[in-house]
């Protein structure tokens, strides 16, 4: 941590409003909003791209990124599973490089020689996408295995975190937990659609090839961590901005009992379930609830029938939500003034009685301006005590 | 009247071999193309779009309805091109340099193609040189430009910009779309307008034409 006037003063109002504030470590305070207790203060969690990282890092004069969330009292802490020992991932002369499941990726750039480049990255091409039968599907050889991690060093990994913090295990961007998102790398997001009304078959069997492995492959971190992991966490967006991307028929038929098997699985461990989707899943609610989901990750307030009041009172006592922060007007484009407004609305509708965990909807992206990161935080901690 | 109420149905449904049937019974009938149009394609493209903006349909069945449409226009084009019908309007569209997220633009390509536009469809992750170029040699009515992320909406503002900088941003009007856009962002960067989902966008651009 730099300790230059400057720093001091731009890390004070915060490090006044922690002093204040703070009784528990960020473990005991995740937990008890979990379980729906007030502590001392809202639970924050962080999602940042690495470009902003470096800007948040290089104005407070952090020197590492773990220092940058300690000084903001994140509470909570990712572990990105055991470690790849398969063959390596096989590279193409295009740059392309193939991932778990044999789908093509590559890193996209954005913003290209601008303030705002960043990258990331995506599927480069799907490798059931053109493939006509089930039979051909069939014999696709690339499925991942549960056998190509070693999750020997899982355990040691979240114990570097504990007592103090609460530890997710996050997994990958691109290799969550999850049914839908492989589904769409591998046959792509427009065919799959199509396969949902047009060939059952396909999906059910894609879909079950996927669930088998994370079914396995979650036991055995589950296992290996000995309770080391606090928060599992998967992922598989179903919402869209003005409504969900398929019905909620659609997704009882293809995807409930999957959804609520991984959820049976780590709660058989005592692990509470983080289901992270964008978008508006207001009518999805009642189902994850009744599979037994504990945290909703990340109300997306932009997107309609997601305002964090609403919500809360319809359904805060079943489960916990994450995030109400805006990342794409509020964030970008709106002053400091905004940012404030809109952390105080959703910790004021939110946080009483615990089950709310405070956050930006997604990452915090490349164009947001750093003096609202900044008013983000401090207002997450003027606001958010109990 | 009925195939045309059928055809109607069938898009709502995203029939596909429906559609093409009844729209070939309909040319079989003598229907004129444009009322098989207008009366068939577009109206059944009105009621998936109320459909879908109350989230009584979702994107599975605005896909299947997109490609039914697109593949009665397939029937219809032959005969248009022949009795010199021409297009609605004439439509490019892409995603931004740095985005390749493209099922929002895939939708709205099929329905713009399903709705009688020519459409000059440039892929993803296209550049603003790319579009401008396309504008000035295709002289399209209109201009559509889809994005995901909210760093990516701002190469929509390097499209804007360089329309204005090679002088042709009065001879096209240009419509945004994608997750992170709304009015207040269509205003800053100067564009026509924007639509919230597919069918909305086609309605809109069909407005500014006049039909």
């Amino acid at each position: 941590m730099k300790e230059d006037r400057i720093f001091q003063e731009r890390r004070a109002r915060i490090n006044e409003l922690r002093a204040k504030n703070e009784r528990l470590t960020c473990r005991e305070r995740a937990l008890m909003s979990v379980k729906h207790q007030e502590p001392d203060r809202v639970p924050i969690d962080n999602w940042m791209v690495p470009e902003i990282q470096k800007k948040t890092m290089e104005y407070f004069g952090c020197d590492s990124y773990n220092e940058l969330l300690d000084f903001l009292g994140v509470d909570f802490r990712n572990n990105y599973g055991p470690s790849y020992v398969g063959q390596s991932f096989k590279k193409h002369p295009d740059g392309t490089v193939e991932d778990l499941w044999g789908v093509k990726r590559k890193t996209v750039v954005y913003g290209k020689g601008t303030a705002h480049q960043g990258s990331y990255s995506e599927v480069a091409e799907s490798p059931l996408e053109k493939i006509q039968t089930l039979e051909e599907i069939k014999k696709y050889d690339h499925w991942a295995s549960p056998e190509w991690w070693d999750y020997s060093k899982v355990k040691a990994d979240c114990q570097l975190y504990h007592p103090r913090y609460c530890v997710i295990n996050v997994g990958d961007r691109m290799d969550r937990t999850a049914q839908l998102k492989p589904m769409m790398y591998l046959r792509g997001i427009q065919q799959i659609f199509i396969d949902m009304v047009m060939n059952p078959a396909v999906v059910e069997f894609i879909r079950d090839r996927i669930i088998e492995y994370f079914v396995t492959y979650n036991h055995r971190v589950f296992s290996a961590v000995e309770g080391e992991i606090d928060i599992f966490m998967m992922g598989d967006d179903i919402g869209g901005q003005t409504g969900p991307l398929l019905s909620l028929d659609m997704w009882r038929r293809y995807f409930k009992q999957g959804f609520k098997t991984y959820i049976e699985i780590a709660h058989t461990y005592g692990i509470p379930v983080m289901y992270h989707t964008c978008g508006d899943v207001r009518q999805f609610i009642p189902d994850f609830i009744e599979c037994g989901l504990d945290i909703l990750q990340s109300l997306q307030p932009r997107a309609t029938n997601m305002d964090i009041k609403k919500l809360k009172e319809e359904f805060g006592k079943d489960i916990t939500f994450q995030g109400a922060m805006d990342i794409q007007q509020v964030l970008p484009l709106g002053k400091p003034e905004d940012v404030k407004a809109m952390a105080k609305y959703a910790l004021d509708s939110a946080k009483k009685g615990g089950g709310y965990i405070i956050c930006t909807a997604h990452n915090i992206q490349v164009d947001t301006p750093i003096e609202n990161v900044v008013a983000l935080f401090e207002t997450y901690h003027e606001h958010g005590n109990y | 009247m009925d195939s045309l109420k059928g055809i109607e149905e069938a898009i709502v449904k995203g029939r596909m071999d429906e559609v093409k049937l009844l729209t070939r019974q309909a040319l079989e009938q003598k229907i004129p193309v444009n009322d098989i149009l207008n009366t068939g394609l577009i109206k059944g493209l009105e009621t998936v779009g109320k459909l879908f903006e109350s989230q009584q349909i979702f994107v599975p069945e605005l896909l299947m309805a997109g490609m039914a449409m697109k593949d009665a226009l397939s029937i219809l084009k032959p005969i248009m091109e022949k009795s010199d019908i021409p297009p609605v309007g004439k439509v490019v569209i892409g995603t931004v340099e740095g985005d390749v997220h493209d099922i929002g633009k895939n939708i709205v390509s099929m329905i713009f193609v399903g709705s009688g536009f020519q459409v000059t469809d440039l892929g993803i992750d296209v550049s603003a040189q790319k579009f401008v170029d396309t504008v000035e040699k295709e002289k399209p009515d209109v201009l559509a430009l889809s994005c995901l992320y909210t760093p990516t909406r701002l190469a929509m503002n390097d499209v804007m910009r360089l329309l204005k900088e090679r002088n042709v941003r009065n001879d096209v009007k240009v419509i945004i779309g994608g997750a992170p856009i709304d009015q207040n962002y269509a205003n800053m960067i100067g564009a026509d307008g924007y639509a919230p989902d597919p069918p909305s966008g086609v309605k809109k651009v069909m407005g500014w034409l006049g039909k």
